[in-house]
């Protein structure tokens, strides 16, 4: 086992097992706290894969803008951390059966898929190459995630108003 | 390079068109943010424009924004061709009728300082779907997805002050999430086969040996549960009813027919590009033989028309009724889709066109009775025939179209998805879409009956539509009546629409 191979499942195992703790905490501001260890794990998972940008991006944004925000949310709300959330399982049997199934196709076709794979050096840097086809290649998705943002603060800004009649 | 775009730029100006339109909307509202009575009148100049540029696009194939960087450099991420431009076409008209709609729903007109916002998210909900209609690449196709989502979400849930608005947003969200997850998934494994994210790319890839099925049929599942929630295909429709009944009407109505177009067009797109070898010369296409989406079509259409014809028998609710017919009617779009021919393909432009004009003018019946009564409930429509003649006449034809009698237009939608059927030999499907119909016909009939048999309990005064109204219905009527006798035109005009971008 190289040591690659330690880092990755250190940083597994921090992903699933804080994963687990989001959605079994019964106080939502712990299960908020829980998620932060699980965006970072994710995040670290992408450093051992040289995707560097999306790192970033996913510590910047999910880390330190998302998680922030649904502390800063859940905080200001104070019915809402009293509130003791219902954890409980209900058709325990089907669950099990779906995603038992589920997950048994999936393993079976990670493993018995032949994956696509270029051979190649892994990249020093990817912004580079990245922004380079952002703004060329892909330049229509480029424009139109800009539309996709605009509308999201129309939409963000026409549910958070206050309606009087 | 910046040949290349700015060559590309010149097939995509009905989407630029709508993006404009998108701002200047945005802009108008802050600016004149005391007097917004001439917002709608913005959004329908806007929308006309784009009409004409898609016109203007009819009959062209090409391919826009080919990538100059990547190895294969044939394929662009989006295609213009005549079937996008179709549905384009069939988008932009649905758009200006639910303009229209809008201005005479009472519900939006309540609105009055969020008008702005309400045109700004349809315009957003466009974009999405004229991107979706022609992208043929994967990325391309979940970004205009969601964009189409986004803004639907925002709309259904725009009466907040109604909780039945709010809670058919949350659901919808809720869903929606659900389903675009599952697709992305399907997406990045269809990636992780092939590395490409091209349609036409992935088409040549997957004829390769060392593609293993299980995978791609896994992947190709994934992404059907993404289109299939937005043409609320049976198992996905779950969000339908709810959300069609919380939603504003003028929404509904809108739902239920740009956003199913949009949706129908991407699976044919999918399937069309990404899984076909070859067309035959008499119109059948040859599915490479990694998955058999024949199968999985069928038995998805026949269970989603079964699941929402049988649910509507049950719905005092005329919203909640009109939603499972809805339902049905993706199930039958769903077999012509299933024929994998170009004849199914024909039956399926054409169903769509009649079902734009029949679903539409249905609702608008039902939102100029709900504006007087507040309700949209079956007992408020006894009696109608005798208080509102004009309505109840109209109401009628549109149900009767909407079960596939003659001398409607429903009848030809319908007759063509059964020769198209019986053309490939798939006699038990049609024996069962036909006994769907005969279920269909009880509910539809059911109105009927309230509105002619039934004696009113409660004394209403007689409702007269405006004049506006009138000219509406009867712009929709006429070419149901017209097509119904004389359909020449519009199968012409379908079967020149059929071709798509090939390989």
């Amino acid at each position: 086992m190289s040591i690659y191979d330690v880092i990755f499942y250190l940083f597994a195992i921090l992903t699933i097992g804080s994963g687990y703790l989001v959605v079994t905490s019964k106080n939502i501001v712990h299960s908020a706290f829980y998620l932060l260890f699980t965006l970072f794990g994710v995040a670290g998972l992408y450093v051992l894969l040289a995707a560097d940008f999306i790192a970033i991006v996913q510590l910047m944004v999910y880390v330190g803008g998302i998680l922030i925000l649904l502390l800063f949310g859940v905080m200001l709300t104070n019915k809402v951390t009293d509130v003791k959330i219902r954890t409980g399982t209900i058709h325990i049997i089907p669950a099990v059966i779906g995603t038992g199934l589920l997950m048994g196709v999936i393993v079976s076709m990670m493993l018995r898929t032949n994956w696509k794979s270029e051979p190649g050096e892994l990249p020093f840097t990817t912004t580079y190459g990245l922004g380079r086809i952002l703004l060329t290649d892909y330049v229509l998705v480029f424009e139109l995630l800009a539309m996709l943002l605009l509308i999201a603060l129309i939409g963000a800004a026409s549910i958070a108003r206050r309606d009087n009649e | 390079m910046i040949n290349e775009i700015l060559n590309s730029i010149t097939f995509i100006y009905p989407e630029l068109a709508v993006s404009i339109f998108l701002l200047i909307i945005v802009l108008v509202d802050l600016v004149f943010h005391k007097d917004k009575k001439y917002i709608p009148y913005i959004s329908l100049a806007g929308l006309v424009i784009t009409g004409i540029l898609v016109l203007n696009q009819i009959g062209i194939t090409h391919f826009a924004f080919v990538p100059q960087l990547s190895a294969v450099k044939k394929y662009g991420m989006m295609t213009i061709d005549p079937f996008g431009s179709y549905f384009k076409l069939l988008v932009v008209v649905t758009s200006i009728l639910i303009i229209f709609f809008t201005i005479a729903s009472e519900e939006v007109i309540d609105l009055k300082e969020r008008l702005g916002e309400f045109h700004a998210l349809i315009y957003g909900m466009i974009l999405g779907m004229l991107v979706m209609i022609s992208a043929s690449d994967l990325i391309l196709i979940y970004l205009s997805l969601e964009l189409l989502s986004l803004s639907s979400y925002v709309l259904a849930g725009f009466l907040k002050l109604r909780e039945r608005s709010s809670e058919a947003s949350l659901k919808y969200v809720i869903y929606g999430s659900v389903s675009s997850g599952l697709m992305l998934f399907g997406i990045s494994i269809i990636y992780g086969l092939t590395g490409s994210t091209n349609l036409y790319v992935i088409n040549s890839l997957i004829q390769g040996p060392q593609i293993n099925l299980f995978t791609l049929s896994f992947s190709s599942i994934l992404m059907f549960v993404g289109i299939g929630y937005k043409i609320s295909a049976a198992p996905f429709h779950f969000w339908t009813p709810d959300v069609y009944e919380g939603a504003p009407i003028s929404i509904t109505a809108y739902l239920s027919v740009a956003s199913k177009a949009a949706g129908f067009a991407l699976l044919i797109r999918f399937i069309q590009t990404g899984f076909t070898s070859f067309i035959s010369e008499d119109g059948y296409w040859t599915l490479i033989a990694v998955f058999d989406w024949q199968a999985l079509l069928i038995a998805i259409s026949i269970l989603t028309m079964t699941l929402g014809n049988f649910s509507a028998l049950w719905q005092d609710n005329l919203k909640r009724m009109l939603a499972y017919s809805s339902i049905a009617h993706a199930g039958y779009i769903l077999l012509g889709i299933a024929v994998l021919s170009n004849q199914g393909l024909i039956a399926v432009l054409i169903y769509f066109f009649v079902y734009m004009l029949m679903n539409i003018g249905a609702f608008y019946v039902v939102m100029l009775i709900s504006n007087k009564t507040g309700s949209e409930n079956i007992d408020d429509y006894d009696g109608l025939g005798a208080k509102a003649p004009f309505l109840g006449v109209a109401l009628a034809i549109f149900l009767i179209s909407l079960t596939g009698l003659p001398p409607t237009a429903g009848f030809i939608a319908k007759l063509y998805l059964f020769i198209a059927l019986i053309d490939a030999n798939m006699i038990v499907v049609a024996i069962i879409a036909l006994l769907n119909t005969v279920v269909s016909l009880y509910y539809y009939v059911r109105v009927l009956k309230h509105m002619y048999l039934t004696k009113s309990e409660r004394e209403q005064e007689n409702i007269t539509p405006s004049i506006g109204s009138l000219v509406y219905l009867l712009v929709l009527l006429i070419p149901i009546l017209f097509f119904g006798i004389y359909f020449t035109p519009i199968v012409e005009f379908a079967r020149s629409c059929v071709s798509l971008l090939g390989i």
